[in-house]
C-alpha cells in the first residue's frame, strides 16, 4: 500500500494588488516514490504551489504536509526531506563546481568525507567530473542546470523539487537529466516536476496534476487521464483541450 | 562548521574578486595617506601658528626694539620688516601677508614721558618730591592691520601677544622710572636693580597625560588615521551588501533559504568573516600610520601605551561596522539601493561622527549630534586611548555603545531576513 508523500489540502493565495487568486482551493496528493508532473500554462500557479510547498511562500488558506509533516508548523523538518533545483541557476558563479556543491553540503549539514563521496559520484554521473576545479561562471548553460539539479540531490533528499529541469539546456544535457530522473524511480524518490514540456513529463511522469488559473483540472496517471479523454491522441493534445489555446503571458 | 564554511566561501569569493580587494584594502590606504596629506597644512594651523606679519618701526628706538626681540623669539610669528605703512597695508589687504604691526614715530619717547608723568604725579600725590608734567599727552597707538581673512584664532594670537608685549615694556619702564625718581638727588642711591619680570610669575603649559607620551598631541596623523580607518571599516557594507544581494539575485541565496537550519550560520558567517576583514583594515592602517606616514614627511602614529584597549575598540568597531553592513544587505532589495544608501549614510555618519574635522570645531548642533554616531564613539575611544593615555574603564561607555548598535543592528537583521523566509 502506497503512503502519501505530499498533501495539499484547499490550499489559496492571492497575492497582494493582484485581482484573481494564484492558487484557489488546491487539494491533491503525491504518492511516496512516485514522479509527479506539475503542469501548466505560464501563470497557472506551478511555481506559487512550489513556492507554498518549500516553506517560501505562506498560503492564505489550506495545509501542507510532506511525509505527515506540516510545511507551516514544522518548516525546518520539512525542508530537511525536500531537495530544490529552482529553475534559476542557485549557484556561486565566482567557486569551483566542487567548492559550491561543498559548501552546500557542508549546509545540509554533511560530513566532508561523505560530502566528497557524493560529489565524485555525481559529477561522474553528470559528465562533470573533468570540470571539478572549473569556476562555474564559465560553465555552458547544460552543465550549470546539470550543477544545479546536484546541489538539489547531494544529501539524498527523500522528496526533489524540479522546476523547469531542462529549460534553455541542449539536448544531451536534457537526455541526461532525464535519464538520471529515471534512475531515482527505483530509489523510491519522490519527484515533483514542474514544467511546460509535456513530452519530457510523459516520459518520466508515473503520476500527472494539471492546474490553470490556480485550480487543479485534472490529476491521475498519465493512463488515467488519457483514457477520460478518449479524443485526445497525445497529452499534449488533453492539455490544450483542458487550458485551451489562448497564449498565456 | 556551517559558520566556518561560510567564512571560507566568502574568503574563497573575495580572493577572486580583485576589485573588491582593492576596494576594501587599496582605496582605504591610498584615502588615509591622501587625508592625512590634505589635512595636515590645516591641523598645524590649529596647533602650529607661523604667521608672516609685516613690521613697519617708525620708533626705531628701544620701544620697537623690545616689541620686535619679543617677537623674534616666538616660534609662531615671523616678522618681515616694511618701511612704508600704506605699502604693508596694501599687502595685508591683498592677502599677502596676515597682519602688519605699525610702531609709530616717537612711540618710545612718548612711553618714556607718559611713565615719567605717572610716576611724578604719584609721587606728589605721597607728598614725595616731583617735577610734574602737566601736559596732555596722547595715548600711544601700537597699530595692526589684519588681512580680513585672517582666522580668528590668528587675529586673538597676534594682538593677545602684542598686548602681553606692550604691558610687559610698561611695566619695566614704569619700575626703571621709579628707581630712576627714587635716586634722583640721592648719590648714595644704590645701583638700579635690572628687573626681569618673565621670572616672578610664568604661565607653566603642560598636556595633562603623564607618562612618555606626553605631548603627543591631535595632529593630522593622530586624527586621520583612526579617523579614516574606520570610515574604511564602517565602508565594509559595500562589498558585505553587494555580495549579499548579489547572491540573492542569482539565486544562491534561494538555495540556502530552502536549507533548513542554514540562515543564522549563513549570517554569522558573512558577519564573522566580515569582522576579520575590518581588523584585518585595521592593522594594515595603523601600519601605514607607523611606517609609511613619516617616510612622506608626517609624524609618526603613536598608539599610546594601552594595545587591549585598542584591540578592544577595533574589534568594538569592526562589529559595528559590520553589523551596520550586514543590515543594509538584508534590509534593501537591490545592489543600487543599498550601495546608495549605505555609501551616503556612511558619509553621513562621518562627518557628523568627527571623520573629516575635529568634533571640536564643528558648530554646537552637530556636537550634539555626533554623539549619535558610531564612528564619534570609535574616535573619541581611540583619541582617549593615543592621546589621553585613558584605560579600558575608560573606554568601555564607547565601547559598549558600539557593541550595543552592532547587536541592535544584527538583531534586526535577522528578524528582517526571518520574516522574508516566510515559513
Amino acid at each position: 500500500m502506497s503512503t502519501c508523500a505530499v498533501h495539499l489540502d484547499n490550499l489559496s493565495k492571492q497575492y497582494p494588488h493582484s485581482a484573481k487568486r494564484a492558487v484557489s482551493s488546491l487539494t491533491f496528493k503525491i504518492e511516496e516514490g512516485s514522479v509527479f508532473g506539475l503542469l501548466g500554462p505560464n501563470g497557472a500557479g506551478k511555481s506559487t504551489t512550489v513556492m507554498m510547498l518549500c516553506g517560501l511562500m505562506r498560503p492564505d488558506t489550506g495545509s501542507i504536509s510532506v511525509f505527515g509533516l506540516d510545511v507551516l508548523e514544522q518548516g525546518a523538518d520539512v525542508r530537511r526531506q525536500i531537495g530544490v533545483a529552482p529553475q534559476e541557476i542557485a549557484l556561486f558563479p565566482m567557486l569551483t563546481a566542487y567548492e559550491n556543491l561543498f559548501y552546500f553540503g557542508r549546509m545540509y549539514g554533511m560530513r566532508a568525507a561523505e560530502i566528497d563521496a557524493q560529489i565524485k559520484k555525481y559529477l561522474h554521473v553528470f559528465g562533470l567530473a573533468e570540470k571539478r576545479n572549473k569556476i562555474v561562471s564559465t560553465f555552458s548553460g547544460g552543465m550549470k542546470k546539470r550543477l544545479n539539479l546536484i546541489a538539489a540531490i547531494l544529501h539524498h533528499p527523500k522528496l526533489i523539487i524540479l522546476d523547469e529541469p531542462t529549460a534553455g539546456v541542449d539536448v544531451q544535457s536534457r537526455n541526461l537529466i532525464l535519464d538520471f530522473l529515471d534512475s531515482l524511480k527505483d530509489d523510491g524518490t519522490t519527484i515533483i516536476y514542474s514544467s511546460h514540456v509535456l513530452e519530457e513529463a510523459e516520459r518520466i511522469c508515473s503520476h500527472l496534476g494539471i492546474i490553470d488559473e490556480g485550480k487543479l483540472i485534472t490529476t491521475g496517471t498519465r493512463t488515467s487521464i488519457m483514457d477520460a479523454h478518449l479524443d485526445c491522441k497525445n497529452l499534449e493534445q488533453v492539455f490544450l483541450k483542458l487550458t485551451g489555446k489562448n497564449i498565456r503571458d | 562548521m556551517k559558520i566556518l564554511a561560510t567564512v571560507y566561501k566568502e574568503f574563497l569569493l573575495l580572493i577572486r574578486d580583485p576589485g573588491g580587494m582593492a576596494l576594501i584594502f587599496i582605496m582605504p590606504l591610498a584615502l588615509v595617506i591622501v587625508m592625512a596629506l590634505v589635512q595636515d597644512a590645516p591641523f598645524r594651523d590649529y596647533q602650529e601658528i607661523k604667521l608672516e606679519v609685516l613690521f613697519i618701526d617708525h620708533d626705531q628706538d628701544s620701544l620697537s626694539a623690545k616689541v620686535k626681540k619679543a617677537f623674534q623669539a616666538s616660534p609662531n610669528v615671523v616678522l618681515i620688516q616694511e618701511q612704508d605703512t600704506a605699502e604693508a597695508k596694501k599687502l595685508v589687504q591683498a592677502g599677502k601677508f596676515k597682519a602688519a604691526i605699525i610702531i609709530p614715530d616717537q612711540a618710545s619717547a612718548d612711553l618714556r614721558r607718559k611713565t615719567k608723568q605717572l610716576i611724578s604725579s604719584v609721587f606728589s600725590n605721597f607728598g614725595l618730591p616731583a617735577e610734574v608734567d602737566s601736559a596732555k599727552l596722547p595715548t600711544i597707538d601700537i597699530r595692526l592691520f589684519f588681512d580680513p581673512a585672517i582666522k580668528s584664532n590668528y587675529k586673538q594670537a597676534l594682538s593677545g601677544s602684542l598686548e602681553k608685549i606692550s604691558a610687559s615694556v610698561q611695566a619695566e619702564w614704569i619700575l626703571d622710572e621709579l628707581q630712576q625718581q627714587l635716586s634722583e638727588g640721592n648719590e648714595e642711591a644704590p645701583p638700579k636693580i635690572a628687573v626681569d619680570l618673565s621670572k616672578i610669575m610664568r604661565v607653566d603649559q603642560r598636556y595633562a597625560s603623564e607618562n612618555k607620551y606626553q605631548g603627543v598631541i591631535l595632529n593630522s596623523v593622530q586624527h586621520n588615521v583612526p579617523a579614516w580607518t574606520m570610515f574604511a571599516m564602517f565602508f565594509i557594507l559595500y562589498p558585505l551588501a553587494g555580495n549579499f544581494i548579489k547572491e540573492r539575485e542569482e539565486g544562491s541565496m534561494l538555495r540556502l533559504r530552502l536549507i533548513s537550519g542554514s540562515q543564522w550560520p549563513v549570517i554569522s558567517g558573512k558577519f564573522g568573516f566580515y569582522f576579520m576583514i575590518c581588523l584585518v583594515q585595521f592593522i594594515l592602517m595603523i601600519a601605514v600610520g607607523i611606517y609609511v606616514m613619516p617616510l612622506l614627511g608626517l609624524t609618526k602614529l603613536i598608539l599610546g601605551s594601552n594595545p587591549l584597549g585598542i584591540l578592544i575598540t577595533a574589534c568594538s568597531v569592526a562589529m559595528a561596522a559590520t553589523g551596520y553592513g550586514v543590515l543594509i544587505a538584508v534590509y534593501f532589495r537591490t545592489p543600487q539601493q543599498a550601495l546608495s544608501f549605505g555609501s551616503v549614510s556612511v558619509v553621513i555618519l562621518s562627518a557628523i561622527g568627527g571623520v573629516w574635522v575635529p568634533i571640536y570645531v564643528m558648530p554646537e548642533i552637530l556636537q550634539t549630534v555626533s554623539r549619535f554616531s558610531p564612528m564619534s564613539w570609535g574616535l573619541e575611544s581611540f583619541n582617549d586611548l593615543f592621546l589621553r593615555q585613558a584605560s579600558i574603564p575608560a573606554i568601555l561607555p564607547n565601547v559598549l555603545r558600539l557593541i550595543g548598535f552592532a547587536l541592535v543592528a544584527l538583531a534586526a537583521s535577522v528578524l528582517i531576513h526571518k520574516s522574508r523566509t516566510v515559513v
